[in-house]
């Protein structure tokens, strides 16, 4: 610090531990209502669940065997990460050259199309899962292009399925993964591409040797968002596909709040975390080895 | 530049599916039937009206907009005594109380949410506003922490140093010579705080008490009722203008990328 520090404890003189005020309102909030809570759902993962008093505070791995000799919650698991991964992948694709187009747009058109793909993120998602809902009605939009693209002729039935499941989270997220990408692809040094130009290289190579690996941390980032919020979605599949594909984050709910089994509910959530958490690592890996540098940046 | 039009007519094309299902909802809100449908049959503002009409709604608009409020400013104070530590003070722990302040963002909402209902049902906060408010907290905490953090980390100490020699006081200085700096840091931190507050569905679903909804939760009841009446999609539609115009607003003044990257 040298001069600055002296100047700043002769400007300040008793602000000594005047951090432990300011950090202590944030510190007690995220202590308590963060951290006891995330610890109390883990022990409880741990105790026996009771008819009368919900749980007994006794050591039992009994939920977690529970979980893990029925094939139906395999299945459980199985369905989650497929719904997790399909929407990443999907809204990846989709994204990337969205991300591109925007972060080489100016002016009224950045605007414009920022408003469009950023909408999402500023209404409430039962807005846009509504939306969705309307159109893969079996009068809807969807149902009406396609018929008359001569592509399908009998009722389309797209509600309540997988398919309609990927779409509408990959809408729901597509902003969260734009806002990372655009910025990553932004942050691309414009000496390399033109250096690389001049030396002959046509754009696919330019894209990929210098930008997809210069911007792998960013869809290594946006693809750990996409597939944390994509799988522990609990809100669409219960609008979109009701209870006909089961999924860890319904299993959860109705636990919770339908059987009151909430050591159970309490050891299924443990399991989906240690999934997110293993896919996350799983792409961290990846993204390493791809473009070979240790740096990537979580959310 | 073939490639550049194909791309440009990618990206207008998946504009349009983005909006299509925002959009959606006003053809079939006009409808002069008791259900939805589309194309409509007729033309009617009535559902609009009722919208206005409904005390539910009028009711749970408000308890979101106290919700909000209270979530966006407390979340922005105490982000904002937070980073002043974080950037000016060295403290034991410091990266243990950060991982602490961005740690809500990588646990799944549906996670975070059971653990709060299993902790307040054993402190009586069940279904209390103030548990809600709590809740909330946890999520915005973390971005206007973030977003604050960069602010704070910009400013000019020397300014601070000249003020306090002249002899400003602290709130003098803060309003004088701190604030105007971080304005849009400011701005940003408690609009979208404000905003993720006030959308959010999953934590007033759980935590709040039946007869406290919140508008989302209201909104998601009547969504999973069947025959849905058109009065929901006319009020998502006027929802959805209100999020159009903050955007803009906010595009124009704060600027959306700056801010917004890597916002869960």
């Amino acid at each position: 610090m040298g001069k600055s520090g002296l100047v700043s404890r002769l400007v300040y003189p008793t602000r000594r531990y005047s951090w432990i005020i300011m950090i202590m309102p944030g510190l007690l909030v995220l202590v308590i209502f963060f951290l006891v809570p995330m610890v109390r759902l883990a022990q409880l993962a741990f105790y026996q669940p009771d008819p009368i008093w919900i749980y007994k505070p006794a050591f039992t791995l009994t939920n977690f065997a529970k979980f893990f000799s029925d094939p139906f919650y395999w299945g459980m698991i199985f369905n989650s990460l497929r719904v997790g991964l399909l929407t990443t992948v999907c809204t990846l694709l989709v994204g990337y050259p969205i991300a591109y187009y925007l972060s080489l747009s100016r002016g009224t058109e950045r605007t414009i199309l920022t408003a469009g793909f950023m909408l999402p993120l500023f209404v409430t998602m039962l807005v846009g899962t509504l939306g969705w809902y309307i159109l893969f009605l079996p009068f809807g939009l969807v149902q009406r292009i396609l018929q008359s693209l001569g592509l399908v002729s009998g009722p389309l039935r797209v509600l309540k399925t997988f398919t309609a499941l990927v779409v509408v989270l990959g809408y729901l997220h597509l902003p969260y993964a734009l806002l990372i990408l655009v910025s990553s692809i932004q942050s691309v040094p414009r000496e390399k591409i033109d250096a690389a130009r001049t030396l002959g290289a046509p754009t696919w190579m330019i894209f990929l040797k210098i930008v997809l690996p210069l911007t792998m941390p960013g869809i290594t980032s946006s693809a750990i968002l996409v597939f944390a919020l994509s799988s522990s979605s609990y809100l669409v599949p219960v609008l979109i596909t009701g209870q006909s594909i089961p999924l860890l984050p319904i299993a959860i709910w109705r636990y919770t709040n339908e059987t009151l089994n909430w050591p159970f509910a309490a050891a299924n959530a443990l399991i989906l975390f240690a999934i997110t958490i293993v896919v996350m690592y799983g792409l961290i890996l990846l993204t390493n080895r791809i473009s070979r540098r240790g740096k990537w940046e979580v959310v | 530049m073939r490639g550049r039009t194909m791309l440009k007519i990618y990206v207008y094309v998946l504009w349009f599916v983005m909006l299509a299902p925002i959009a959606i909802t006003f053809p079939v809100a006009v409808t002069n039937t008791a259900y939805m449908t589309f194309p409509p049959i007729g033309f009617t503002l009535n559902w609009f009206k009722e919208c206005f009409r409904d005390q539910i709604l009028a009711e749970t608009l408000i308890r979101s907009l106290e919700l909000a409020a209270l979530s966006a400013t407390s979340a922005v104070v105490i982000a904002l005594l937070s980073s002043f530590a974080f950037v000016r003070k060295n403290f034991p722990g410091k990266n243990l109380v950060e991982a602490l302040f961005t740690g809500p963002r990588v646990v799944p909402l549906i996670i975070l949410v059971l653990g709060m209902l299993l902790f307040y049902h054993s402190i009586g906060l069940a279904e209390t506003f103030w548990g809600l408010v709590f809740s909330h907290l946890v999520i915005t905490i973390p971005f206007a922490f973030r977003t604050l953090l960069a602010s704070v980390s910009s400013l000019d100490i020397q300014l601070e140093w000249s003020a306090r020699i002249l002899g400003a006081n602290w709130l003098t200085m803060f309003f004088r010579v701190i604030a105007p700096q971080i304005k849009t840091g400011l701005i940003a931190a408690f609009m979208f705080t404000f905003i993720t507050s006030f959308n959010n569905v999953t934590m007033a679903l759980f935590l709040s008490a039946p007869g406290e909804r919140t508008l989302p939760v209201e909104l998601f009841m009547r969504l999973q009722v069947g025959g849905i009446s058109p009065k929901v999609p006319a009020f998502s539609f006027i929802l959805a203008l209100v999020g159009l115009m903050l955007l803009i607003v906010l595009d124009k003044t704060v600027g959306i990328y700056k801010y917004l990257a890597g916002e869960e």
